[in-house]
């Protein structure tokens, strides 16, 4: 637990965004779910966390939500991404690959003078 | 109070609570409760017992209360939680400083309700539209007659006029006609109805001005005569039941079916003389002619066309000088919004003058007093709320005082027009300037509240919560910066400005009152009545009839005990009823167009008034025997004007006395040129008599009443002792001045408020440095100067300022300004003085009581106390 990154918000939204575009419909828990094995348990503190970002991601029209019925037969909120919710995700992703190069070669470089 | 404020406060309420908050946090509850659930479920596969999966599952899931609250954060809800926060907070402390809180509301009332009372007013009067179909293109047709140097407008046209009209002139459709019937005999099935206003209109009325009915039809080209009656005739005669329709009125003889009703609003197009019941049919009367102009038309063209089927239908006499005159009467036709129209806009820059005046000062008490709240702010401040967060704060308090007051204010404004109206001479105040508590009465109110709310509540909210956390180390955390008292003077000299502004309008006003009320009229007022008579509605129609009442009347009255003398007068004094005329002088050539006054008078007119003779003689007894008359009087004017270099007395051409110059019109009327005849012996009405009394006049009014009613019963008659004709006709200027009067005075109470607060501040502030240089043996004077010279020196420049806005204001707005005032120009020296001055001892005398409390400072306590 300790070890897990304190993520920006945005990396979140991004995670979800790439989530929802894979594995179309889901519900908080298997949005959740899924974010943690992909990314080895590290990410997220708790999943409750989740939802801040569900709810950040609809206010701008990015996903969308309608109620549906879980595999353990209870009634679930699933969220679906909109186009301009790929668009946002084509966008992001660009962005922050741009950024995650250029953040490796800054680090990398910084270690070796150092 | 409001009405509608509930409803609003419901839908607010629910929509907030119900739809957002509750709803979305019991779906996220749900939304929690199915993740936790799924958790469990996990937990289960991977062997746990029950126990220990949930407790795993709420580990994973995070604290549900947590979630719950950033959720809603993230909803947006927070916003609406923080309003509510602050409202409450407000409302504490408003309920905790009551005073304060009634003083602000109550001047905010004040000025927000004045404002909404001439607002109402001018409003119906000016603004307004006639709830008709199109009204902007609706005109008047008149027919000026120019004769003997003024212009009478002729009104009513006979029935072959209207039909050529419609038949010719492409310039204007829709055209219908009306008239009022003076005072009408009217039946409903049978049973006599009193003080019913009914107006005669053509057939084509109500659809052509597109009023629609609330219940039946109207009339159409196939009726013969059908009456539509008003809303609210129907509501308090007919008990607003449908059963009104099919029953018979009859107007003067004349029976009609009631086919249907008018709308609530709609009076009719005479909007100071509303109608309860419309007959409509064909008539021989003639009827006022009200038409629209064809759309693409200019005003000028139509008035063009209308004019040439006039002259081409030789409805105009080809001697007559007569011009046609197309009046726009979108608003309605009004007498009254000619008389009052400029009184009342000069009164609606007065009390805005006198609102600006409140706002400021409620600013500056806001300021004060959040001054004494910085160390709470300045620990919220530490505490790391938001500057926004303060602001918000500060303003949803003033937006609160100022809904008090605005609420309080429509209560005000209620009261403030039937002042208004009570001031004014009207017989019967006309419902439509009644006051309205209508929607556009309560959006101005509203509008006006948020304005004031904005205009006194953002610099307090700006300065107040400028505030540094470093003061909370010291323990001058209390006082305020300098920068709000800098604010706080400058806002007073904003007041002095404006109160000179204000002042100077109410003292030209007073002074024309004055000025009116020391006229001279050039007769007695003192122990005179005048007794204004109506002799049609007793049936005396002819001139001798009318003559023989009035002998009658005279010879009568004469005998009463206590009445001096007695004389009658065709057109009452004081009326602006006078008519004028012109005569053939033997040897005096004048030029064409050439009018003056006249007056047709009864014997012992001169004596009984108390006019002086100058020359010659007055009318005497035998003079009235004999007919067609010849003798005449002229007063001093006429003379001097006509000849300046001897004596028309002595000339022998029927002049046989020259009288004092008199204003028998009203107060304000010039004393030009006027000739005096005799009532003939066979009028065509006369309209007033005359008493002279020996004691107060009032007690001859029953005797008086008596022998009215003896000769006959439905003669009517209105006694007024002359001294009240007189107020009567300044009644206008006396509201003006009154209200201006009073409105300076609050202005000034306001402004001494400010004044005062400012200076006790400013000596507040430096009781510390007051008391060193005391202690150092400064003097008196010394202490109150250097306490003090920055409240004066701002006093001193809102004093400058404030003289030259008058002085610009009155130059900008002379030409308007100048009709309403009597015996003075706007420019006048005297009231501008006047004002700066008052308005400079107000401002010295608000400042004595901090100036002496300056002066007492105990040096020894100033410097121990901080």
């Amino acid at each position: 637990m300790k070890n897990k990154l304190d993520i920006l918000q945005g990396t979140l939204d991004l995670m979800v965004l790439r989530t929802l575009s894979t594995l179309g419909p889901l519900h908080g828990y298997g949005i959740a779910r899924r974010i943690e094995q992909v990314s080895g348990d590290r990410v997220i503190l708790n999943q409750g966390t989740i939802y801040t970002s569900l709810v950040r991601l609809q206010q701008r029209a990015w996903i969308r939500s309608k109620w549906g019925v879980s595999e353990n037969n209870r009634r679930a909120r699933y969220y679906v991404i909109t186009r301009a919710g790929e668009k946002q995700l084509v966008a992001q992703t660009e962005y922050w690959e741009r950024l995650a190069a250029v953040m490796g070669r800054v680090l990398a470089s910084e270690r070796s003078e150092g | 109070m409001i009405p509608g404020a509930g409803w609003l406060r419901t839908v607010w309420a629910r929509s907030v609570a119900a739809l957002s908050r509750e709803r979305l946090d019991r779906e996220f509850d749900e939304e929690l409760t199915t993740h936790l659930e799924l958790l469990v479920d996990e937990g289960r596969r991977q062997g746990l017992s029950p126990a220990d999966a949930r407790r795993a599952a709420m580990h994973r899931l995070g604290r549900l209360d947590v979630l719950r609250e950033t959720h809603r954060e993230q909803r947006g809800l927070q916003m609406v939680d923080q309003l509510m926060q602050d409202l409450k907070y407000s409302l504490r402390m408003l309920w905790k400083t009551p005073v304060f809180t009634a003083v602000v509301a109550l001047s905010l009332a004040l000025g927000i309700g004045a404002n909404t009372a001439l607002f109402s007013l001018v409003d119906d009067l000016l603004l307004r539209s006639l709830p008709v179909r199109d009204p902007a293109h609706l005109v008047q047709v008149r027919q000026v007659v120019l004769a003997m140097g003024f212009r009478k407008p002729a009104e009513a046209f006979a029935p072959h006029a209207f039909d050529t009209m419609r038949a010719q002139n492409t310039a204007l459709s829709d055209i219908v006609g009306f008239a009022r019937l003076d005072r009408p005999a009217v039946l409903v099935e049978g049973e006599p109805e009193s003080g019913r206003d009914v107006e005669q209109v053509s057939m084509n009325y109500f659809r052509d001005l597109g009023v629609a009915p609330v219940i039946g039809r109207m009339p159409d080209a196939s009726d013969a005569a059908v009456g539509v009656v008003s809303y609210g005739w129907w509501q308090a005669r007919f008990g607003g039941r449908p059963d009104v329709l099919g029953r018979v009125v009859t107007v003067n003889g004349q029976a009609s079916e009631i086919v249907g009703v008018a709308p609530a609003g709609f009076h009719g197009l005479a909007i100071d003389t509303p109608a309860d019941l419309w007959i409509a049919g064909r008539t021989s009367m003639g009827l006022q002619m009200v038409a629209r102009t064809t759309p693409g038309l200019t005003l000028v063209q139509a008035t063009t066309a209308t004019d040439t089927v006039f002259r081409e239908l030789a409805l105009i006499p080809p001697t007559f000088k007569v011009e046609t005159e197309l009046l726009p009467v979108a608003g309605g036709i009004s007498q009254l919004r000619a008389q009052y129209a400029r009184p009342l806009l000069a009164l609606t820059v007065l009390v805005a003058l006198v609102l600006l005046i409140t706002c400021t000062n409620v600013g500056n008490l806001l300021m004060v007093r959040n001054a004494s709240r910085r160390r709470e702010l300045t620990v919220r401040v530490a505490l790391g709320a938001g500057r926004s967060r303060l602001v918000s704060q500060y303003l949803v308090e003033s937006a609160l005082l100022a809904v008090l007051g605005g609420a309080a204010a429509l209560a005000v404004a209620q009261w403030g027009v039937s002042i208004l109206l009570s001031m004014l001479p009207l017989t019967a105040v006309p419902e439509s300037l009644a006051f309205n508590m209508d929607g556009r009465v309560l959006g101005f109110a509203a509008l006006l509240s948020l304005l004031s709310a904005l205009l006194f509540g953002l610099a307090p909210a700006w300065r107040g919560t400028r505030v540094d956390v470093t003061v909370l180390r010291s323990s001058a955390g209390s006082t305020a910066p300098a920068r709000a008292v800098r604010t706080g003077r400058f806002l007073v000299g904003c007041q002095v400005g404006l109160s000179v502004l204000l002042l100077v309008g109410a003292g030209l006003f007073l002074q024309t009152l004055r000025n009116l009320t020391h006229v001279n009229v050039g007769f007695n007022p003192d122990n005179l009545v005048q007794v204004s008579i109506d002799t049609r509605g007793a049936g005396y129609r002819d001139g001798e009839a009318a003559g023989a009442v009035s002998r009658l009347l005279l010879e009568r009255v004469a005998a009463i005990p206590g009445v001096r003398s007695v004389t009658a007068i065709r057109n009452p004094v004081m009326r602006h009823s006078l008519s004028r005329g012109m005569m053939r002088v033997p040897g005096l050539t004048l030029p064409p167009g050439e009018s003056w006054e006249t007056a047709d008078v009864g014997p012992a007119f001169f004596e009984t008034m108390g006019i002086p003779l100058l020359r010659g003689r007055t009318f005497a007894a035998s003079d009235f025997a004999v007919e067609p008359r010849r003798a005449f009087i002229v007063n001093e004017a006429w003379a001097r004007r006509y000849f300046p270099n001897d004596d028309p007395v002595a000339r022998g051409i029927g002049i046989i006395g020259i009288v004092a110059d008199v204003r028998l019109a009203g107060v304000r009327s010039e004393t030009a040129p006027m000739t005096f005849m005799m009532i003939p012996k066979q009028p065509d009405r006369v309209s007033a008599i005359e008493v002279r009394t020996t004691g107060h006049p009032s007690t001859v009014f029953a005797a008086i009443r008596d022998e009215v009613r003896r000769i006959h019963p439905r003669l009517l008659v209105d006694l007024r002792m002359m001294r009240e004709e007189i107020a009567r006709d300044l009644a206008t200027e006396r509201m003006v001045a009154g209200t201006s009067a009073f409105f300076g005075l609050l202005a000034l109470l306001l402004v001494s408020i400010g004044i005062f607060g400012v200076a006790s501040y400013a000596v507040a502030q430096r009781t510390t440095e007051l008391g060193i240089r005391m202690a150092l043996g400064a003097g008196r004077w010394a202490v109150i100067r250097e306490s003090l010279s920055d409240t004066l020196r701002v006093l001193g420049v809102g004093l400058a300022a404030g003289t030259l806005g008058a002085i610009a204001a009155v130059r900008f707005a002379s030409r308007f300004i100048s009709d309403l005032l009597f015996g003075l120009g706007p420019a006048d020296a005297a009231s501008i003085a006047a004002a700066v001055l008052i308005m400079a001892v107000v401002a010295i005398a608000a400042c004595i009581v901090p100036a002496r409390h300056a002066t007492r400072i105990d040096p020894l306590r100033a410097i121990r106390c901080d």
